[in-house]
């Protein structure tokens, strides 16, 4: 089996682009050794488009072709809603190709509300979890921060105890 | 920590498949960010330049970062629900290939293992 992820960011907007994040997944796939047919495109674009890289098309041939092989592969993407529609619009459907070409394939994928009709829409059998931080992760947390805080010496039992107290609660409340 | 939490984090994940690698002796193909980064300083020029050209993203980087920003136990939770084991212990072919978890700005998804 084979685990690969990506990380969506509104600041890598420009370079985030459908080709270049399915090109991020077959390079970890790479791991497993740089297959012949993309040693050969590699080559071909050198010697022939002066090393331009592959188009949408092409790649998602390529990553087809590595994965074929495999008994399970997983897909992470995190924050999908961060890259733009466009992008993400392509790559929904490019996971849809690697799905239907791959059963032994699971996407996991985090994003804000917004995207979950974009996912249904392609994926109708979606699974769905809601996430907010349980009373049990907040306290982590904290205790965590506070026991890496910087000044401790202005920090007291009282000051402590009402942090733990009162942060959960006003979580809780949003 | 490194190594060790790694395996940790995507143990989960991996359970169903380290059973399936057992059954047939295939254990070699697991694969992980960790094996890709010591994948890399080994690879011959050409290679890097392969890798390069497929594409400058490098989410591993990324995924160090977070999982050194990870607390242990934190969003466990998740691992328990039936849609997150449904999701990882389908059978082949089966309809359930995707799933999202979603949630506001800052609720932790990027930190859920």
């Amino acid at each position: 089996m084979a685990v690969v992820g990506l990380y969506c960011d509104f600041h890598a907007q420009q370079e985030q682009t459908t080709t270049n994040m399915l090109g991020a997944m077959l390079k970890q796939l790479a791991s497993r050794g740089i297959s012949e047919n993309i040693r050969e495109a590699y080559e071909k674009a050198q010697n022939e488009f002066g090393g331009r890289g592959l188009q949408l098309p092409e790649m998602l041939n390529a990553l087809k072709k590595t994965i074929a092989s495999l008994p399970r592969l997983f897909i992470c993407i995190d924050a999908l809603d961060e890259c733009t529609p466009k992008h993400r619009r392509e790559l929904i459907k490019s996971l849809r190709e690697i799905a239907r070409v791959l059963p032994g394939a699971r996407i996991f994928i985090t994003g804000r509300p917004h995207i979950d009709d974009e996912i249904t829409t392609c994926f109708s059998k979606a699974l769905r979890i809601p996430l907010s931080p349980t009373h049990g992760d907040i306290t982590s947390y904290l205790e965590r921060r506070l026991d890496n805080d910087t000044e401790p010496k202005a920090m007291d039992a009282a000051l402590r105890a009402d942090i733990m107290r009162i942060i959960p609660e006003k979580i809780s409340e949003m | 920590m490194s190594q060790e939490h790694h395996q940790q984090v995507i143990g989960d994940i991996g359970s169903y498949n380290n059973n399936f690698s057992n059954n047939t002796g295939s254990h070699n193909n697991f694969n992980s960010f960790n094996n890709i980064v010591n994948f890399i300083t080994r690879l011959d020029n050409e290679g890097r330049q392969i890798l390069q050209w497929l594409s400058p993203l490098e989410p591993q980087q990324r995924h160090q970062g977070v999982r050194t920003d990870r607390l242990d136990g934190v969003g466990n939770w998740v691992l328990e629900t039936s849609e997150f084991r449904k999701w990882r212990d389908g059978e082949d072919g089966c309809v359930e290939q995707v799933l999202l978890c979603y949630g506001g700005p800052g609720v932790g998804k990027t930190y859920v293992r």
